[in-house]
């Protein structure tokens, strides 16, 4: 791909972008949100127009207008969220819209022998006749990409495909891609995750802003040089804590101190009756980080929200600095106990039509300074306001602006600003970094590690399991609404916890 | 859309102006849009354009009894069009404004005639909140059966409206008829109960002031106090108000019958104010003139007042134009109609 540009309205998505791939590697294409990473591979998808530049394909130029050229010319792709039908069979999945033969009786029998010869080939076990919305996370990858192989692509792009996967999932993508480009065929792996480039990619390209900024091999890569290429100037790698090599250095809290969160067997029932958190125990103690792992949609949300008294439990109890919370108004647990970042921040915790300043006192609208005697200060609100968007870098008019004016890692920010506006004994912080640039990250980690040393209590709820294993001193992880197993930092191991969001069962 | 604005933008006089100037410029092209396209019809009916526009926007400036119409018309529309707007805030839509107007002029017709004997002092405020009560009634009755099962108050506000005018037919006939009236009307209620008039001839009634006071009031509540704000976050994502703790159900319903209450009060300015009596029909055109100016205002209760003078201007204007061009004054409405239409088009073109 050379000098690939394109715009969206005024902004510049793409800048003269140029990416090489070569035959049998795996292409890295790193970059922090909004670098440009999914935008350039949706032009060579055909998913976007580009404004100029050219794609060419052995040396050929090429005119991909969409998806099915890009299949034609053998590029598939495998998108962050599977576009897949759940009640139809693995093997009708991967038939779906391609020409199929004795279409009237539906005989897959000659299709099912080549899924078989692909999944056996590349190491990608999936059983044909299982019904899709069986399966777990791994394997519903693994007919995404068995789709894009059954209709002979040499070229595959993979959008951030180590999301929601295990730590052993993750290993064995990486093996089936390395068998693929052993056999001729190229793999595009875009990702914001170093760790992964550096493990699996044989070369690695750095988009930043819009602009590829290099391209290494990656031999010739340290993860220094990584990290300077994505955030420019903006932040001093040596000292940041993000890549920080050696573990951070963590006070370990005293347990013997009464927890500052304390839940006892708690049970959350849905709303057929199933238990969506069941019999929890958790105790978080003063200067602690708990981190919560788990595969999205095992009781995460639940248990953010029954600490907030938002879904009130059928068993157990949750108190917070000895106050129950199933006899207090979430109102009055978020004015001193509690600060709550919510994981969807669009639907839990914005107010598009409101203002950034209305934005930034949800939650602390019937508290001093912000309110008195029932009437909202508007002029310290604004002052407020104006400080918290200089301090958390908030891009935005002020504090009249629209909330609406807001690009998603602002909004987060938001979020982050909101939470941390006020002193809190507990912060419950539901994927906090989602959506943010590496600074910004930073600076989010930095607001928790100085919680933790002022002797709060934090528990971090992510899917992301670098971050917990950087910053917690405890971790638990969460399977089918139930804590499966609760590791000391000393006792952290990746593969364990693995096993752990798997419910100790190994997929294979 | 990337803002690329240094966060501590300047605030000062000049760029405020600035921004009131671009949210005022939609409307004045709205209105011009509105008026040329009414000005076409009219013209190609036959009947001088120039005429009908002078008519339709001076006949409210050029004498003292055009003004005072003016300020009467204004009455009901602000309350009805805050009626609508409260509601709004929280993300309902109360269509039941002339519902709760015209129970809120049973209550006061009632109150004034049963207890007429009474003195200014003690019936006036009897007859007011008697009409706020009624009208707080038929905004609690959708208001209930949202909050009990969820209901939706669209249907119910509108539906309440008939049962109203059921009501009215009933009072004014069955009740306490006028004998004397040929069209269905209730005896006057007593003197006590009658509102003061600021200036006799032409009589202009002091439901301006308490209609002017209501507003003020309403623009606090929703502006500047935080059970305001609650009403706001509620309807700018109810989802995100309960994760912080606001009881967003509790604010639906809250919000149904202040809007009901608001209404019920235009009822009763109008018994106590206008007509001193109940009327079959009174409630005009005024609920769906309120939602206009609701929404020509965006919900924005401090604009809401002046959108609805401005209404009230053309509607004035519009009764002088039927009575003096013999052009029909329901192209006035369609006037307020296009006003609206382009406003909201407005908001499209911006987002492009």
């Amino acid at each position: 791909m050379q000098a690939v540009r394109k715009t969206f309205g005024s902004v510049v998505a793409l800048n003269e972008v140029n990416l090489h791939i070569n035959r049998n590697e795996i292409h890295g294409l790193l970059g922090g949100n909004g670098a440009g990473k999914t935008t350039l591979m949706n032009v060579l998808y055909g998913l976007y127009k580009p404004d100029s530049g050219q794609i060419r394909l052995d040396g050929q130029p090429v005119e991909i207008h969409s998806p099915r050229d890009a299949i034609r010319q053998g590029i598939g792709m495998v998108h962050q969220h599977f576009l897949q039908v759940d009640t139809y069979t693995v093997l009708e999945n991967i038939v779906l819209g391609t020409a199929i033969k004795n279409r009237p009786t539906m005989q897959l029998a000659e299709a099912e022998q080549r899924v078989k010869a692909l999944s056996d080939q590349f190491g990608l076990t999936v059983k044909p006749q299982a019904m899709l919305e069986t399966l777990p996370m791994g394997a519903r990858q693994r007919v995404e990409i068995l789709k894009a192989l059954y209709r002979g692509i040499k070229i595959l792009i993979l959008d951030e495909p180590t999301t929601n996967l295990t730590p052993q999932e993750v290993d064995s993508l990486f093996e089936s891609l390395r068998v693929m480009v052993s056999q001729g065929m190229s793999v595009v792996f875009i990702t914001h995750k170093l760790g992964e480039v550096m493990s699996a990619c044989d070369r690695i390209t750095v988009l930043r802003e819009g602009q590829s900024v290099l391209t290494l091999d990656r031999a010739a890569a340290s993860p220094e040089s990584l990290v300077q290429a994505m955030v420019g100037d903006e932040l001093d790698v040596a000292d940041s804590l993000l890549f920080s090599t050696s573990k951070t250095v963590s006070d370990p809290p005293d347990r013997t101190q009464p927890p500052i969160l304390a839940m006892d067997a708690v049970t959350v029932l849905g709303d057929n009756r199933q238990p969506l958190l069941e019999a929890c125990s958790l105790a978080v103690y003063p200067n602690e980080i708990v981190g919560i792992a788990g595969v999205a949609g095992n009781g995460q949300r639940e248990l953010a929200e029954s600490i907030l008294g938002l879904q009130a439990p059928s068993a157990g109890r949750i108190s917070i600095a000895g106050t129950d919370v199933a006899q207090t108004p979430t109102v009055k647990l978020l004015e001193k106990l509690v600060s709550y970042i919510p994981e969807d921040r669009l639907q839990d915790g914005f107010l598009p039509s409101a203002s950034v300043g209305q934005n930034l006192i949800l939650g602390r609208h019937r508290q001093e300074p912000y309110s008195k005697n029932g009437f909202l200060n508007w002029p310290v609100i604004n002052r407020a306001a104006r400080r918290l968007i200089g301090e958390y870098k908030i891009r935005t008019l002020g504090p009249d602006d629209t909330g609406a004016n807001l690009s998603g890692g602002n909004i987060q920010r938001v979020m982050i600003a909101r939470a941390f506006s006020f002193p809190a004994q507990l912060v419950v912080a539901h994927n906090p970094t989602q959506g943010l640039d590496i600074p910004s990250i930073e600076f989010v980690f930095s607001k928790l590690l100085a919680h933790k040393a002022a002797g709060g209590a934090t528990l971090l709820i992510s899917e992301n399991l670098e971050e917990l294993l950087l910053l917690c001193d405890r971790i638990a992880t969460l399977y089918r609404g139930r804590i499966a197993g609760i590791l000391t930092r000393d006792e952290f191991d990746k593969y364990e916890i693995g096993r752990l969001m798997s419910g100790a069962r190994i997929d294979s | 859309m990337a803002l690329e604005l240094t966060p501590d933008a300047p605030s000062g006089a000049a760029t405020r102006f600035k921004q009131i100037a671009d949210q005022l410029l939609p409307y004045l092209i709205a209105v011009v849009v509105a008026f040329i396209v009414i000005g076409l019809v009219i013209g190609l009916m036959g009947f001088d354009v120039l005429t009908a526009y002078r008519t339709i926007l001076f006949t409210s400036f050029k004498s003292k009894n055009g003004f005072v119409q003016t300020l009467l018309k204004f009455v009901p529309l602000l309350l009805q069009a805050l009626a609508f707007t409260v509601p709004l805030a929280a993300g309902k839509f109360n269509i039941g404004g002339e519902g709760q107007m015209l129970m809120g002029a049973i209550g006061a017709a009632i109150v004034g005639i049963i207890f007429a004997d009474l003195p200014l002092l003690i019936l006036l405020p009897l007859v007011l909140l008697a009409s706020v009560l009624f009208g707080a009634l038929w905004g609690a009755i959708p208001a209930w059966l949202l909050y009990q099962f969820n209901m939706n108050e669209i249907l119910t506000t509108v539906l309440l409206n008939f049962i109203s005018f059921s009501l009215v037919d009933y009072v004014a006939v069955e009740l306490f008829r006028d004998p004397a009236a040929g069209h269905p009307t209730t005896v006057p209620i007593g003197a006590g109960g009658e509102l003061p008039l600021l200036i006799s001839s032409p009589p202009l009634h002091s439901g301006l002031i308490l209609a002017i006071l209501v507003a003020a009031a309403v623009y606090i509540y929703t502006n500047k106090t935080s059970a305001g704000y609650e009403l706001v976050v509620t309807g700018a994502n109810p989802r995100a108000a309960g994760v912080f703790g606001i009881p967003v159900r509790r604010l639906f319903f809250a919000s149904l019958v202040i809007g009901g209450m608001l209404a019920g009060l235009s009822g009763g300015i109008e018994v106590a104010g206008s007509h001193h009596r109940l009327i079959e029909g009174m409630q005009s055109n005024y609920l769906l003139l309120g939602i206009i100016i609701g929404l020509i205002a965006k919900g924005n209760n401090l604009a809401v007042p002046f959108v609805a003078f401005f209404i009230a201007i053309l509607e004035v204007g519009a009764s002088a134009m039927q009575r003096t061009l013999l052009i029909p004054g329901e192209m006035v409405f369609i006037v307020e109609a296009l006003i609206l239409l382009f406003v909201l088009l407005s908001d499209v073109f911006k987002k492009r």
